[in-house]
């Protein structure tokens, strides 16, 4: 090893790994703003509760839930056989779809790879590997329905 | 006769400037090989370059009509179809031939791999072809998002959603690709961005590439030769011969465009236009991908919830990610074809994975599930996996029975394995992945006797092996 020493730093082999430095800094200065460019800036908005708007409660009622917008999230309200409010978020966790909830068979279903969940969420059948996260939902004193969500 | 006089000017006058007369002259000698293989597997990467041009063409006459955002997307497609003159046969012929593109490049794929033209030193077209095949996915996926119909949401949610389970880049890509954690209007900006400008620009340099390799080399002889002795001009007797074929292909097409301008109304094979995408409505029942992704959709549908300590869908991304790459190293994992042997494990092995993939699709049909009588009115999962092995099991016998006669193959491990695989979880109840792994077992342990018997290890040498 001690022979091999001398040789090790040419002036060439300086110089190579200068000019390799200077390619990789050159390639990061380039790709880094592509790269930062390409992410999109994070949301803002309102995340706290929502109102039902009237055109929701009217879906509620005529096909016993609806899927409303709370933030960045979407949210299924439904209304479970026993008449209370429920709420759930309507991705599937599978493979984000967007989740229906079904009134016969008061089940939660995702058509797209035929998963179902009951009503609190938990997996019954099919491939999602995770319960659908809950949410809060309250009728108010006037009738009209808030929803806010839980973070996970 | 003048006409002659001008032609032969022309060529003059171009080659004092440019030098041109090696490449008539080349163009001249250039010959195709015959005899080795059917002539009719020559053709079909040419018919995939036809369609391929027709879709630029008529691309482009879509785009003079097409405008991207969220209230008119929809609209500008809509008015595409029901106003504007010759409109539906437009966005018809491009639907038509993107089907009929992605048909020819499989059925090419597959013809190039059952002849073994990937040996070497043909190894970097097979894998420029199989880059190609990908780009080619890229772009079915990119351009059915742009309609901004509810399909187009529901399939671009799944097919963006899998590439979080990938490790370290997942999160980023996943935004990336979306522009924004769901897919909005802002995820259409990037794929129209894809579909319209970076796929068509590398896809036109990555067949020139492929063009040029094959040029560089020759069609491939049949494995075990290494010249053919008989050729014929490719310009102008192969040359006439592939226009017959672009014209036939171009008949079928408009054909098909016009009898049936929304497609054969099959699932994964039609493109009415349906609702606008709504974000906030649920998937309907009965959404299905394009039939050239069924066979994903339904794999992802066969994964349990978990899976040795991982979510379904990341396996099931895995295996698929594992069988791409096997697929596209199989020039270097075919080492009989290298030498240029015979090597029917990988005639069988193609035949295995049409097995596999016509299974999959099969049952994404969910043909025999009987929708409409049963309780929930959701089809069977159990009954349509028998139909389907049904259906599949004489397919098999009948191309095993082809393969013996015709083919002279005596091999058959492996889509014997995927026939076992179909005939454990269609007749015998067993999961799709257990009755998967059981076969595979079996292969394995036979494969495994094989390859002893051939190093011809006899008693007492084994241990020093």
């Amino acid at each position: 090893m001690a022979e091999a020493t001398p040789a090790r730093y040419t002036r060439r082999r300086v110089l190579d790994l200068l000019l390799g430095a200077s390619v990789v800094a050159w390639l990061a200065s380039v790709f880094y703003p592509v790269v930062r460019y390409l992410k999109p800036l994070p949301l803002a908005g309102p995340s706290g509760p929502a109102r039902l708007t009237r055109a929701d409660t009217t879906k509620l009622e005529r096909d016993g839930f609806a899927i409303v917008p709370v933030g960045r999230e979407r949210v299924l309200v439904f209304e479970d056989p026993s008449g209370a409010l429920r709420a759930l978020d309507a991705r599937c966790t599978h493979e984000g779809c967007t989740v229906r909830y079904v009134a016969r068979d008061a089940l939660i279903w995702c058509a797209c790879h035929n998963g179902r969940f009951d009503l609190e969420g938990r997996v019954l059948a099919g491939p999602p590997p995770r319960p659908l996260v809950r949410h809060n939902v309250v009728r108010e004193e006037d009738g009209s329905i808030t929803v806010s969500v839980t973070r996970a | 006769m003048s006409d002659f006089r001008a032609d032969q000017r022309l060529l003059k006058w171009l080659d004092e400037r440019y030098g041109i007369a090696p490449l008539v002259e080349f163009l001249r000698e250039k010959e195709v090989p015959v005899g080795g293989h059917p002539m009719v597997w020559y053709f079909l990467g040419g018919a995939t370059l036809f369609f391929f041009t027709v879709q630029i063409m008529s691309g482009v006459m879509l785009l003079m009509y097409y405008q991207p955002g969220e209230q008119t997307a929809y609209e500008s497609i809509r008015y595409i179809v029901t106003k504007v003159p010759f409109g539906w046969l437009v966005r018809s012929v491009h639907c038509w031939s993107a089907h009929l593109m992605i048909t020819s490049l499989v059925i090419h794929m597959f013809s190039t791999m059952m002849l073994k033209s990937y040996r070497p030193p043909r190894e970097l077209t097979w894998v420029t072809g199989f880059v190609l095949f990908s780009l080619t996915l890229g772009f079915g996926f990119s351009g059915y998002l742009l309609p901004w119909n509810e399909l187009a949401f529901f399939a671009t949610s799944v097919g963006t959603d899998s590439v979080k389970s990938l490790p370290l880049i997942g999160e980023w890509l996943l935004q990336v690709l979306r522009g924004g954690p769901d897919v909005t209007i802002n995820t259409l900006y990037r794929f129209f961005a894809l579909h319209v400008c970076v796929l068509p620009i590398t896809l036109v340099g990555l067949v020139t590439v492929h063009l040029l390799l094959i040029q560089r080399q020759g069609m491939a002889p049949p494995i075990g030769e290494h010249q053919v002795a008989r050729g014929i001009r490719f310009f102008p007797n192969f040359v006439l011969r592939d226009l017959l074929l672009w014209l036939t292909c171009l008949a079928a097409l408009v054909t098909l465009a016009l009898l049936l301008p929304f497609g054969p109304g099959i699932p994964g094979f039609d493109w009415e236009l349906g609702q606008k995408a709504d974000p906030l409505a649920p998937a309907y029942p009965g959404i299905k991908p394009e039939w050239y992704f069924l066979w994903i959709y339904q794999l992802l549908k066969e994964f349990p919830p978990h899976l040795f300590g991982l979510e379904g869908p990341q396996l099931c991304l895995l295996v698929v990610t594992g069988l791409m790459a096997t697929w596209a190293l199989i020039p270097w994992l075919d080492r009989h074809a290298r030498h240029n042997e015979p090597s029917p494990a990988f005639s069988d092995f193609g035949v295995g994975a049409i097995f596999f993939l016509l299974f999959l699709m099969l049952k994404a049909w969910d043909i025999g599930g009987n929708a409409q009588n049963s309780p929930d009115g959701l089809p069977d999962p159990a009954a349509v996996a028998r139909t389907c092995a049904w259906i599949l099991i004489p397919v098999a016998a009948a191309t095993t029975m082809l393969r013996v006669a015709v083919f002279r193959h005596r091999w058959f491990v492996l889509s014997g394995a995927e026939v076992l695989h179909v005939a454990l979880h269609g007749l015998g109840g067993v999961s799709y992945l257990a009755a998967g792994a059981i076969a595979a077992a079996l292969a394995a342990f036979v494969i495994g006797i094989t390859l002893l018997r051939a190093d011809g290890i006899r008693p007492g040498e084994g241990g020093r092996r």
